[in-house]
């Protein structure tokens, strides 16, 4: 690059700067590697989250700093057995300026019970009836203790707007809300562009208070690469990146001086071992393993700064924080003697193992992990070999026990903050073969430990039961369970988010920290 | 019939041969590709009936021969199905996408012929001399790292350590541009803001700088190559001997000669921008086709792809045609020969 250029380039840069219209209104930017899914129905994994979370309400919204749920579109409910009755806010009007009515509900239940993607299961065997304009009544076919919590994965739609754009072929408006809002949210969808961004204002018109200094623009742009968002910080262009930039990039914009923000307390890394594979299929062989996992080196691996780390120590099968959790104290280390009697008890000698152990292409992170088990292994005498699954490829291979790998890693988190929807998929029986499931466990008490879990009917007797099961997963070790994850978010110092950096005003619950109206620009 | 037209219309059946062919190809490759791609479409959480349902609806649990029947149907009813990648019909995302690719690639290959050429000719001339020695280090070095590596490089000089450009998108956001042939630089000039379509020219420097290096880099000792193999001809010695200027014989009698080899390169070059582009567009977060190709084949949208892949292959040889046409215009032999095989 010659003077010649070099001038160029700032003539070009500063004829651009003379001409630039000046910003009227306070913007928020921030990214998401994964393309945001607008349509609610559809929703399921962070930016969908982000996505729903602000464009569209749910009855309920999880108390802040604390356990439990707070009324929001809805005034009030009642329970009785499996029967549950919301009254609705009689003050919220959709952002087409239509009122929230019941069939609102029925409608968006229907809808998403109908296309069945997203989060659609956790509404399998419930039925909803509008009685009248403000009350709607949900049947469940059995009790399910964790239904108030999983009301905030069921974001209302404006059904009068829907149907108006609803065509024969496409009859519960796929399309349309595919790209556009249709809901109640704090903020409007402005435009939509899956290559790049989507730009969404604030609803002026919203039911409730919206934070003065609270962006009136944000914009969620998709798929930068981590030397993108660096730079866009540093140059002031961005404010807010996503959690899946490698440490060592969060960690620089740290010591550049960006502020880290925290979500905590939902999901965990797990490491998964196929228990219907020798020699994983001996309790005493996955013993073995389970103690012969470095974990402080483990969060060594994910540490930002020496304040934040991307993980806390793990106790157990349950996040720190949760129903049924082990103290924060009883953390897991790595023990070489006990390793060595387990693998003694292991039918299989440790010179016949050949472990597989696979690691997802979209996470680089998972192929340092797969290294160190390899080492850790290996101290046992076991050999081992390690194996990139893309994505779609890893789905398929764990639909039937003898192709899934006998190592498989995963980073679950519970959708809706409640351990019901963190555990059941993984570990009860009737749920094998999915991403969630590469253990195929099969164990009685396991099962009737989710179900407890499931039941209830109150808080103490779900908390033992979570708690029974974590005692039993830890016996019959499924799982090594690396760490407690923690979501971090490197940002700009012109933002202030409440939900992201003080645990007293946490949701608890992915994505939900991201509610843009709690958040205030400071410039 | 002229020999130009003749070569075109020669050039239009070959190219339809060709699309059917990589059609072909690309509908089988894109079925081997692991995953299933009614599992992807609906989530991890799908149960065994709705991807029985969603096979049956993409006509997955036909033979492929069918699918391709059904393929091929749908292409000529001008519908390349549903992205799973972006919901939206594929067409509707081509329409997007590619005319940010096509103007990232223009861009790159006015910087391509507009630098590479002179400094070919530039080292040629001073063949052995230390303007020659100049060019020929510096082209090596943009000839010897890919595109993303100079992308990366450019960003961290030009954006990072120096905020002279800007490092995401095509157009300041504080713009609200009316979207007409979806090539800014042309929308901006249209809407008449003309501080928009500075911002879209800054916007498409560092990229189209980025992707264009390494083919300013082969063009010029392409040039250079031809030129001083050209100046070793009796012709040449002779138009010295008469005395012409060394600027006339360079242009006049150096250059054009050696234009041909190097012209059919720059237009294998410029096509090869359209997949090389994908890189560059990751870094500069750049909504391109290129970007969207890839993605989709991470995703297994085997609409998307096919449609993706049609079209880049169609730009290939659409460009191959005017290379061919431009050597044919250029060179009278060919025409002639054209003429006699016919």
């Amino acid at each position: 690059m010659t003077n010649r250029h070099l001038l160029a380039g700032a003539a070009l840069a500063a004829a651009t700067a003379l001409t630039s219209p000046a910003f009227a209104q306070s913007v928020l930017r921030l990214d998401e590697v994964a393309v945001g899914e607008l349509d609610p129905a559809k929703a399921s994994d962070y930016a969908d989250s982000i996505l729903m979370f602000n464009v569209y309400d749910t009855l309920v919204l999880p108390k802040q700093g604390e356990p439990g749920h707070d009324p929001h579109l809805a005034e009030s409910w009642e329970v009785d057995g499996a029967t549950y009755t919301f009254t609705l806010r009689d003050d919220v009007s959709f952002q087409s300026g239509n009122p929230l009515r019941a069939e609102d509900v029925v409608y968006s239940l229907e809808r998403m019970q109908t296309l069945g993607q997203g989060l659609s299961h956790l509404f399998g065997g419930v039925t909803a009836e509008a009685v009248d304009e403000r009350t709607v009544r949900f049947e469940l076919e059995e009790p399910y203790a964790p239904f108030v919590a999983s009301l905030i994965r069921l974001p209302i739609v404006d059904k009068a707007l829907v149907e108006e754009n609803a065509t024969e072929d496409d009859p519960w408006g796929e399309a349309f809300l595919s790209g556009t809002g249709a809901g109640t949210g704090a903020y409007t969808v402005t435009s939509h562009n899956p290559q790049d961004e989507t730009v969404m204002a604030v609803n002026d018109g919203y039911f409730l208070d919206i934070n003065e200094a609270a962006p009136d623009e944000v914009r969620l742009r998709y798929s930068l690469e981590a030397a993108t968002v660096r730079t866009l910080l540093a140059q002031g262009e961005h404010d807010i990146a996503s959690q899946w930039l490698p440490p060592e990039v969060i960690r620089a914009l740290a010591e550049d001086g960006a502020q880290l923000f925290t979500e905590s307390g939902t999901g965990a890394f797990y490491i998964k071992m196929n228990t219907a594979r020798a020699p994983l299929d001996d309790v005493n062989c996955r013993q073995a393993l389970a103690h012969a996992f470095d974990y402080d080196t483990a969060l060594r691996m994910v540490a930002i700064t020496d304040e934040v780390s991307s993980g806390s120590a793990s106790t157990g099968a349950i996040p720190v924080g949760m129903f049924g959790a082990n103290p924060a104290e009883e953390v897991l280390t790595r023990d070489l003697d006990a390793a060595r009697e387990y693998l003694a008890d292991c039918p299989t000698p440790p010179e016949d193992w050949n472990l597989e152990i696979s690691w997802i292409a979209e996470v680089p992170l998972e192929e340092r992990f797969a290294l160190l088990m390899q080492a850790n292994f290996a101290e046992l005498g076991i050999s081992s070999t390690i194996e990139t699954l893309p994505w779609a490829l890893f789905t398929e291979r764990v639909a039937s026990p003898e192709n899934t790998p006998h190592i498989s890693q995963i980073f679950v988190n519970a959708v809706t903050g409640d351990p019901d929807t963190l555990l059941y998929g993984m570990y009860h029986s009737s749920t094998p073969g999915t991403w969630q499931s590469p253990e195929y466990l099969d164990d009685a008490d396991v099962d009737a430990a989710l179900e407890a879990g499931r039941r209830g009917p109150g808080e103490a007797e779900r908390e033992a039961a979570y708690s029974d099961l974590n005692d039993r997963l830890m016996e019959l070790a499924p799982t090594i369970y690396g760490y407690d994850r923690q979501s971090v978010f490197a940002a700009s110092n012109r933002v202030n988010a409440p939900a992201l950096s003080d645990p007293d005003m946490a949701f608890g619950v992915d994505g939900m920290g991201f509610s843009f109206r709690l958040m205030e620009m400071t410039e | 019939m002229s020999s130009v037209l003749r070569i075109l219309l020669r050039r239009l059946g070959i190219s339809v041969i060709v699309l059917i062919g990589v059609s072909m190809l690309i509908f089988a490759i894109a079925r081997i590709i692991p995953g299933d791609p009614a599992r992807i479409a609906l989530g991890p959480n799908a149960t065994a009936e709705q991807v029985v349902m969603i096979r049956t609806e993409m006509h997955l649990d036909e033979p492929i021969v069918a699918q391709y029947g059904h393929f091929v149907a749908d292409v000529l009813r001008g519908d390349l199905g549903t992205s799973l990648y972006t919901n939206r019909p594929v067409t509707t995302d081509i329409a997007e996408f590619l005319p940010a690719t096509l103007e990232l690639v223009i861009f790159a290959g006015i910087l391509m012929v507009g630098f590479g050429l002179p400094l070919g000719i530039l080292a040629a001339r001073h063949r052995g001399r230390w303007p020659d020695h100049v060019v020929r280090v510096l082209t090596l070095l943009t000839v010897s790292a890919p595109s993303f590596v100079w992308a990366v490089i450019l960003m961290l000089l030009f954006a990072f350590y120096l905020p002279l450009f800007p490092v995401a998108g095509r157009l300041d956001s504080a713009y609200d541009i009316t979207r007409v042939t979806g090539f800014l630089t042309v929308d901006t000039l249209i809407a008449g803001n003309f501080g928009a379509f500075l911002d879209a020219l800054h916007h498409l420097v560092l990229p189209a700088v980025a992707l264009a290096l390494s083919g300013i880099g082969q063009a010029a000792r392409l040039t250079r190559a031809n030129m001083v193999e050209t100046y070793d001809k009796p012709y040449i010695e002779m138009a010295e001997a008469y005395g012409f200027f060394p600027s006339r014989i360079a242009r006049r009698y150096a250059f054009k000669p050696s234009l041909i080899p190097s012209l059919t390169i720059i237009g294998l070059d410029f096509a090869a921008m359209l997949g090389n582009a994908f890189l560059v567009e990751a870094v500069f977060a750049w909504p391109g086709l290129s970007r969207y190709g890839v993605a989709v084949i991470l995703r297994k949208d085997l609409n998307a792809i096919m449609g993706t892949v049609l079209i880049i292959a169609l730009t290939f040889l659409v460009v191959n045609i005017i290379v061919d046409l431009l050597i044919a215009f250029l060179n009278t032999r060919i025409r002639h020969s054209t003429r006699g095989a016919t």
